[in-house]
Order: structure tokens, then C-alpha cells, then sequence
């Protein structure tokens, strides 16, 4: 039988006693399988059995079939379904309002990322040293991670409200003039872009610290025999240090900013003239609506997973051959 | 000089800071403060920031204009159904990937790896086909069996159970325990911290989430509270004071498990990944 290193005599002697009570079943294969899946090796595959089964029915499973479903045309309940074969592809590539939302999202990641990834590192320089307000500060700024979307959205909408909100009025009083923050084409997207980085730029600002607190103190201590002062210390000894989170932080930002929903539908739900429709907006209307459409909401989500793979391995293979 | 050139640099980027946290303080705590408004104050001009006019006819609104006292049990429903099953299937899992050696190994781990790299966005079509195929459409079941699974989670648990020491399975195999009287009994305790961080990061994930909700519980009784909020907020006839009053009351208990388990919140966020 399986033993784990040399120290299980004991369950060994065990186990050979039972095998002599039955030394008819020796040679067969399903007493001895069931045998191997009771052993300490072979319970492993009863501990991942779950995960495995979920794993492939709710994630590979529908990402199969989003592949498949992407040739075809079909209604929400499937009970009316077409092949399509490339139909779908030269729809979606002359569908004005789906390259809008290519264009859209990818707006909206050219705003959102810089300040995420770069921005959060800068803040989280400010606040690594574990001092009594540094952790005041840390624990403010991630307060909005744990709020949800919603309640983040009715919040915004109407502290910037066009006639009531409060942040317009402020503005006002200072005599900016009276600013129509979701119903303006050219500035509504910034507006989108700033509560989602409102809300999540905590957690990057939050892993930044931790990747800072781990670099090793006398790197510092040399950097500072040789006379850098905080700023050059920052640049020549914490930002090499702390690559790997960069690239982390760098990768995870951008495969979420290009799938961006929750903020959007509940602020603009990607008005004005869709100028905030990103392009998972888009597929979920189109998914989801009374004119549901599942086969050509499948092409977009195959479109655009095609975009955020190709995205995340041009960077891991940037970061491999910097890293090397 | 140089003391005074410090010390300005100190000050300008403790007022950056300063700016920053207000800009998360103040409006929370207006938002907070407005739950308690009256909607003629509320849509008043100019706009207050304190409570001139204390009410609590807003979340009697709630109940009255949206179920909301259904929607909070639907989403307790989904955060304490996915949470109790997450730490189960994936510490599970964790366990057997940090622990046992046993044949494919690799191709499973790989495999549960790779599911982290599906965006759910790009699924949520097909996975709300499979849901609905399955007879699961507008059901507990439907809302929560699929968000159990998680790839991350399971990283997690694995990091956490490969630090512990051999001997404990070995001495808990020589009492005659079985694997499962191992895992569950001997080894889990072990890593009560990141099982807390699991719970935590479930249960906040699970209690916010709007787009799955949405999709598939879309039945007015299955609605939680994210989801329920959105859509009415969605109607035309919207009434401020009330969703001001369901948003404190969807941030609240996440406000106060955070005061008692941040430290939880942020380990859990830094080490299974970042979410959004």
C-alpha cells in the first residue's frame, strides 16, 4: 500500500492485516482501487472532486460553449437555434455600437490603469511605515472596497447631481460654474473612470504596502550610507524591489478595467449617447434584454476575451523577459 | 535647510494624503447623514450636508416601496449559503494540492489555474444557459452553486495548509483517524486565519455582487439586496430617501464586519487576488 515517507508503520501493519482477511479480492481491480482511494494518496482525489466538478461545469464548461454559441444564432431559453457560422463576427465588426464599446473600454482602462497601478504605488509609499496615522489612512482608503457597486452608485449619482448634488454645489459656490457631471459626451466617461478608481484604489494602494514592507530594511540602510535621500531611495531601491506587485497589480487592473459593468450600470448605464457603454454594458443588453440575442452576445464575450488574453500574455511574457 | 525642505515635503504629501481620505470620509458620511433626510430636504436647493430635518420614514419606505426586508434575507440566503460551501470545497481542495501526492496532480492544479484566467464577464452568457439547462433559473441553488468553486480561493487554502508540519497528519494517521477526520478535524483548525479570510472575502464578495444576481435571480422574489437596489433605482419614479436608505443599510453590516476583521479583509484581498 501507499505510505507516506517511512514514519506510518503503524497504518501499514494495519492495512496488511486486512489484506490477508482477503486475500480472494487480491487480484481485483475494483477492491483494489477502492482500496488506493481510502489511502492517504489516494483521498486526495475525493478532496479535489468539488472543486474539479464545479470548476468544469460552471467555468470551462460555459467558456466551451460561449466559443460554440459564437457561430450561432439563438433566443434565451435555446429553443430556437441557428448556425450562423461567421455571420455573427462580420455583424459585430460592423456594429457601430460594439466597436463604440471597444473604444469605450479601452478609454476607459487608458484612464483607469495609470492611476491604479502607478498612482497606488506612490500613495502606498507615503503609508508603509507602520506608524498611527499611516494605518488611520490605509483604513480609510480601503473603505469603499467592501462597499457594493450599488450603494457606491446611488451615492455618487447624487452627489454629483446636476441640480442638488452636493459636490456640483460646491463647485458652483466656488464659481466653476454649474457642471453637468453624467450628462455631458466628452466628460461623463472621466466621471465613470473616477468612481471606479474611488473604489477600488484601496486594495492596489493596500497590496503596494504590503509588497513595500517586505523589501529588505538594508537595502535602505545602504542606499542611505551613500547619501539618497527619501525620494531617490524610492526610485532606486522600493520601485525595483516591489516589480513582481507592479506587474501584478499591472496585469489584474487591466484584464478588470476591460471588463468594467457594475459602476457604469449604475451611474450612466453608458449614457449620454453612449458614450460610457463599455462593451460588457453592451453584451449584457444585448444578452439580456427583451431581444435577447445569446448567440451574438457569445461572439462579443469571444471578441473580447480574445482582446484580455491577448493583453495579459503580451505582458507576462514582457514581465518573464524583464524578470529574467 | 535641508531639515526645512524635509519637512515641506512631509507636509505637502501629508496633505495629499489628508485630501485622499476626505475624499472617501465626506462622502460616506453624507450619504449616511442623507438616509435620515426628509426628501424635501434631500432634493432642497441649495444642498445640505447635516441632517437639518431627522427621519426614519426612509426605511419604512424601503419595506413599503421595494421588499427590502425579502431582498436582505435572499442576499444573507446567497452570502452564508456560498460562504459555508466555499470553505468547505475549496479548503478541500487546498488541502489535497498542498498535502498529498497522487497521480495527475499537476493536471488538475493546472487546471483550476486556468480557470482564474476566464474573466466572468466573458462566461456570463453561457454559464447563465448552463444554469437555466440545468432547472436552476430564479433558485437559490442556481444563484449560489456556481460561485463556489473559486480558483483563488483554493490557491489560498493551498498556501496556507503547505506550512504546516508533517507530523501532525502522521500522528493523527497513527490514532487510526480517517483522511477526512484528518482534514476536517486535525488539519483545518490549523489554518483558522485564512479559513476567516475566506469567509470574510466570501462573504463580502457574495453580498455585493450586482451582475450575477441580476442575471439569474431575476424573479422580483429572488432579487438580493444589491440587485433589488439597482433595479429600483433603475425606475423612473425614484424616490432618493429611500435608496439612500437602502444603500446604508447594504454597506452597513460590511462596514461592521471590517471594523472587527480589516486585517482579515486585507490579507485575504492581497493573497487570493485582486477582485473588479
Amino acid at each position: 500500500m501507499q505510505v507516506r515517507g517511512g514514519c506510518c508503520l503503524p497504518s501499514n501493519i494495519k492495512t496488511g492485516a486486512v489484506m490477508n482477511n482477503n486475500v480472494m479480492d487480491k487480484g481485483n481491480i475494483i477492491y483494489r482501487i477502492r482500496k488506493y482511494l481510502r489511502s492517504a494518496e489516494g483521498s486526495a482525489y475525493y478532496f479535489i472532486l468539488p472543486s474539479i466538478v464545479l470548476l468544469i461545469i460552471f467555468s470551462i464548461i460555459p467558456l466551451i460553449v460561449s466559443f460554440y454559441m459564437a457561430f450561432f444564432n439563438a433566443n434565451m431559453t435555446l429553443d430556437q437555434v441557428s448556425f450562423a457560422g461567421l455571420d455573427n463576427f462580420k455583424q459585430a465588426f460592423s456594429d457601430k455600437r460594439f466597436l463604440n464599446s471597444l473604444k469605450v473600454t479601452l478609454i476607459f482602462t487608458a484612464l483607469e490603469v495609470p492611476i491604479q497601478v502607478l498612482g497606488a504605488m506612490a500613495i502606498a509609499a507615503l503609508i508603509s511605515k507602520n506608524t498611527y496615522t499611516n494605518k488611520l489612512f490605509r483604513a480609510i482608503y480601503f473603505l469603499p472596497v467592501i462597499c457594493s457597486a450599488t450603494s457606491i452608485g446611488i451615492m455618487w449619482k447624487m452627489i454629483l447631481h446636476s441640480n442638488v448634488g452636493f459636490f456640483t454645489y460646491a463647485l458652483q459656490s466656488m464659481g466653476l460654474g454649474k457642471i453637468n457631471f453624467f450628462n455631458d459626451t466628452h466628460l461623463t466617461i472621466f466621471v465613470v473612470a473616477f468612481i471606479s478608481i474611488w473604489r477600488s484604489f484601496g486594495i492596489s494602494a493596500i497590496v503596494y504596502v504590503t509588497a513595500i514592507q517586505n523589501v529588505n530594511n538594508s537595502l535602505y540602510e545602504a542606499a542611505e550610507m551613500d547619501g539618497a535621500n527619501k525620494l531617490e531611495q524610492f526610485i532606486h531601491v522600493t520601485a525595483p524591489s516591489i516589480r513582481p506587485t507592479f506587474w501584478y497589480i499591472l496585469m489584474t487592473r487591466l484584464a478588470g478595467s476591460l471588463q468594467i459593468f457594475d459602476i457604469i450600470f449604475m451611474t450612466t448605464d453608458g449614457g449620454p449617447n453612449y458614450t460610457t457603454e463599455s462593451t460588457v454594458t453592451y453584451i449584457y443588453s444585448r444578452a439580456f434584454s427583451s431581444s435577447a440575442s445569446m448567440g451574438y452576445a457569445s461572439t462579443m464575450s469571444v471578441i473580447l476575451f480574445v482582446i484580455i488574453m491577448t493583453v495579459t500574455v503580451v505582458l507576462y511574457r514582457r514581465m518573464n523577459a524583464e524578470e529574467a | 535647510m535641508e531639515t526645512v525642505k524635509k519637512n515641506t515635503a512631509k507636509g505637502i504629501a501629508f496633505i495629499i494624503l489628508l485630501i485622499l481620505a476626505l475624499l472617501v470620509v465626506v462622502p460616506l458620511t453624507w450619504l449616511a447623514l442623507s438616509a435620515f433626510k426628509e426628501e424635501k430636504e434631500i432634493l432642497a436647493y441649495p444642498p445640505t450636508f447635516f441632517t437639518h430635518s431627522f427621519t426614519l420614514k426612509n426605511f419604512a419606505n424601503t419595506a413599503k416601496r421595494i421588499k427590502i426586508i425579502r431582498y436582505i434575507m435572499n442576499s444573507v440566503i446567497y452570502a452564508v449559503g456560498t460562504t459555508a460551501l466555499a470553505v468547505v470545497v475549496n479548503a478541500m481542495a487546498g488541502y489535497a494540492y498542498a498535502r498529498k501526492k497522487f497521480l495527475g496532480k499537476n493536471v488538475f492544479f493546472i487546471l483550476t489555474l486556468a480557470t482564474m484566467m476566464i474573466p466572468f464577464q466573458v462566461i456570463m452568457v453561457p454559464l447563465f444557459l448552463v444554469v437555466y439547462k440545468l432547472g436552476m433559473y430564479n433558485t437559490y441553488w442556481g444563484l449560489i452553486i456556481p460561485r463556489v468553486a473559486v480558483a483563488g480561493s483554493i490557491f489560498m487554502m493551498r498556501a496556507a495548509f503547505a506550512g504546516l508540519p508533517v507530523e501532525l497528519e502522521d500522528a493523527a494517521r497513527i490514532d487510526g483517524l480517517s483522511e477526512w477526520g484528518i482534514f476536517w478535524r486535525i488539519m483545518l483548525p490549523q489554518v483558522k486565519s485564512s479559513v476567516i479570510c475566506l469567509i470574510i472575502l466570501s462573504i463580502n464578495g457574495s453580498w455585493n455582487d450586482l451582475l450575477w444576481p441580476m442575471i439569474v435571480a431575476s424573479d422580483t422574489k429572488m432579487r438580493t439586496l444589491a440587485n433589488g437596489l439597482a433595479l429600483f433605482v433603475g425606475q423612473n419614479s425614484i424616490q432618493y430617501g429611500a435608496s439612500f436608505a437602502g444603500a446604508l443599510i447594504s454597506i452597513a453590516p460590511m462596514f461592521i464586519l471590517y471594523i472587527f476583521g480589516q486585517k482579515y479583509f486585507v490579507e485575504g484581498m492581497a493573497s487570493s487576488g485582486l477582485k473588479g
